[in-house]
C-alpha cells in the first residue's frame, strides 16, 4: 500500500505536465482540426531559449516568461507554415507537415545548442517532503508543477467561458461558418488558438526539463503520452485533456513502479488502442450523437 | 438598400445563378420563392459572402460589397440566418446571442439583447440553458435573434420554415414582417413554402433553375395560377 501511495504521488507532477502538453494539442485540434506533432518540438525550442535566458539572467522566473513569450511567437510561425500546407494539401497533408516542422525544429536545436543532454536544474528543491519520519516522493518542485497547471487551467477556463474573445474562439471551433456570419474574424481566432497552445506547451517544456535532461529529442516520449491523453479525452475537450493527462501520468508511474519503466510507453499505446476500439470518439468529446 | 445586379454563380460546370437582379428595399419583406434547386440558398450565401460570384455586383447603400469576406459583410449591416441549424448547440442560448455583433459597443449590444428577449420571450426564459435543449421553432428564433444582435439593416432569411410546424412558421414570419415595418429593416426571405412567404411579403420573386422568371407584388404572384402550377407546385 505504501508502494501504491508512493507511485501515485510520484506520478502527479508528470501527469500535470502531460496534461499541459495534451491541452496544447487539444487547443490546436479544436481550432484547426490538425494534430500538431510539432508541438513538442516547439516546446523543446522554447525550453532551450529558457535555458539560455536562465544562464544569462540567473532567474528561473524570467526564463519561464521568456519561454512563454517565445511559445506564442513560435506557435504563430508554425501556424502559418502548417496552415499554408492545409490550404494547398488536405488535413492529412497538414499533419505530415507538422512532422516535417518537428524534424526541422529538432535539427535547428541541434545546430544552435548541440545534440548532447543538458541539465536544467529546478528553481526549488526537487527532493521529497519529509513527513511522519519518512521521505515521500513529492517535492516542493512537484507542488510548483501542480500549482502552475491549476493556475493555467483556471485562467484558461475563465478566458474561455467569461470573455468575448473566449466565446469567439469556442464558436470558431464549433462552427466557423456561423461565427463568421456573426462577424467574428475566425482566422484570427485560429492564430490565437495556435499561439495559446504554443504558450501552454512552452510552460510544459520548462516544467518537464528538470525532471530529466534537455536535448533536441528528449521530449519525444512525452509526445506519445500527451497524444494518448488528448485522444482518450476526446481531442476537443479541455477537461478531458487535463483529466486523462493526469491519469496517464499516474498510470505511467504505477506501471514503472510495479514493473519496469520501459513498459510505460507500451501501456500508453495499449490504452490508446483500447480507446480507439471501444470509444473512438473519446470520453469527453463534444461530438457525440445528438437526439433531435 | 440592397441591390443585386446581374449576379451569376457557378459551381464548376453547374450554373447555379444566372444574371439575377433584384432590389431589397427597407421596411418590408421581399420573398424569393422557387422549388428545390432553384438557386435560392446560393443567392443568400453569395449575398453573405460565403460564395464568390462569377460575375455581377452586390450593392449595399450605394457601395459595392461583391466578394467581401462574410465577417466584413456582417459587420457592415447585412445579417444572414442560414438554412437549417445555424445555432451552436454546444453554447448556451445567451452565448449564441452574444456571439452576434461582438464588434459593437457594450451599450448597443445590451440594447439589442433586451430587444431580442422582448421579441422572443422564450429565449429570455432559457438564456442559461444549452441551445441543444431548444425545440426546432425556438432554435429558429435563436438563429434570428443572433442575426439581430448584429444590428443589421438587411436581414437575409434562408428557408426559415424548414422542419417547422406551419403555425410556428406563420408566427415567426409575421413577427419578422412587423419588425420590418416598425424599424425599417430590409428583409430578404427565401422560401420553398411559397404560400406562407407571399402572405407576409410585399414583393415576390420567382426563381427557377437560377433565373428570375417573374417579379412583382406578392399578392399578384400568389394569384397567378399558371405560375403556381409551373414553378411553385401548389
Amino acid at each position: 500500500m505504501t508502494n501504491f501511495i508512493d507511485y501515485f504521488l510520484g506520478g502527479l507532477s508528470t501527469g500535470a505536465i502531460i496534461a499541459l502538453m495534451a491541452l496544447a494539442l487539444v487547443l490546436v485540434w479544436r481550432s484547426t482540426r490538425v494534430v500538431n506533432f510539432a508541438q513538442l518540438g516547439q516546446a523543446m525550442i522554447t525550453t532551450f531559449i529558457a535555458l539560455t535566458v536562465r544562464d544569462a539572467t540567473g532567474s528561473w522566473l524570467i526564463a519561464l516568461i521568456a519561454a512563454m513569450a517565445a511559445g506564442l511567437v513560435v506557435g504563430v510561425v508554425v501556424y502559418f507554415l502548417v496552415i499554408r500546407a492545409v490550404k494547398r494539401l488536405d488535413t492529412s497533408g497538414a499533419i505530415i507537415a507538422t512532422f516535417g516542422v518537428l524534424i526541422a525544429l529538432q535539427a535547428l536545436a541541434g545546430m544552435v545548442w548541440g545534440g548532447d543532454q543538458k541539465a536544467f536544474p529546478p528553481p526549488i528543491s526537487n527532493s521529497g517532503y519529509e513527513v511522519f519520519g519518512r521521505i515521500w516522493p513529492f517535492s516542493p518542485y512537484d507542488l510548483l508543477v501542480v500549482v502552475l497547471l491549476f493556475v493555467l487551467v483556471l485562467t484558461m477556463t475563465i478566458v474561455f467561458t467569461r470573455t468575448s474573445v473566449g466565446l469567439a474562439m469556442r464558436a470558431s471551433a464549433f462552427n466557423p461558418e456561423v461565427a463568421r456570419l456573426s462577424g467574428v474574424r475566425v482566422n484570427r481566432m485560429l492564430v490565437l488558438g495556435w499561439a495559446i497552445a504554443g504558450l501552454v506547451g512552452a510552460v510544459a517544456g520548462v516544467l518537464v526539463a528538470p525532471l530529466s535532461t534537455l536535448s533536441p529529442t528528449s521530449f519525444d516520449l512525452f509526445l506519445v503520452f500527451a497524444f494518448t491523453a488528448a485522444v482518450i479525452g476526446g481531442l476537443d475537450s479541455l477537461v478531458g485533456a487535463v483529466a486523462f493527462g493526469i491519469g496517464t501520468g499516474l498510470v505511467i508511474s504505477l506501471v514503472s513502479g510495479y514493473t519496469d519503466s520501459g513498459n510505460a510507453p507500451v501501456v500508453a499505446l495499449l490504452l490508446l488502442v483500447l480507446n480507439l476500439l471501444f470509444k473512438p470518439e473519446g470520453v469527453f468529446s463534444h461530438h457525440k450523437a445528438r437526439a433531435v | 438598400m440592397l441591390r443585386v445586379e446581374g449576379l451569376s454563380v457557378s459551381y464548376g460546370p453547374v450554373q447555379a445563378l444566372s444574371e439575377v437582379s433584384l432590389d431589397v428595399p427597407p421596411g418590408r419583406v421581399t420573398a424569393v420563392i422557387g422549388a428545390n434547386g432553384a438557386g435560392k440558398s446560393t443567392l443568400m450565401r453569395t449575398l453573405a459572402g460565403l460564395v464568390k460570384p462569377e460575375s455581377g455586383r452586390v450593392m449595399f447603400e450605394g457601395e459595392e460589397i461583391t466578394g467581401r469576406k462574410p465577417e466584413d459583410i456582417a459587420r457592415s449591416g447585412i445579417a444572414l440566418v442560414p438554412e437549417g441549424r445555424s445555432t451552436i448547440p454546444d453554447l448556451t442560448v445567451e452565448e449564441n446571442l452574444k456571439l452576434g455583433g461582438m464588434w459593437r459597443s457594450h451599450t448597443q449590444r445590451g440594447t439589442s439583447l433586451n430587444r431580442v428577449y422582448a421579441l422572443f420571450p422564450v429565449l429570455g426564459e432559457r438564456r442559461s440553458l444549452g441551445a441543444d435543449t431548444l425545440s426546432g421553432g425556438e432554435r429558429q428564433q435563436l438563429a434570428i435573434g443572433r442575426a439581430l444582435m448584429c444590428g443589421p439593416q438587411v436581414l437575409l432569411l434562408d428557408e426559415p420554415s424548414l422542419g417547422l410546424a406551419p403555425l410556428i412558421v406563420t408566427q415567426i414570419l409575421e413577427l419578422v414582417s412587423q419588425m420590418a415595418k416598425d424599424s425599417g429593416l430590409a428583409v430578404l426571405l427565401v422560401e420553398q413554402n411559397a404560400a406562407t412567404a407571399l402572405r407576409v411579403a410585399k414583393t415576390g420573386i420567382v426563381l427557377n433553375l437560377g433565373q428570375i422568371v417573374k417579379a412583382g407584388p406578392a399578392h399578384d404572384i400568389a394569384q397567378d395560377e399558371e405560375l403556381r402550377h409551373a414553378y411553385l407546385g401548389y
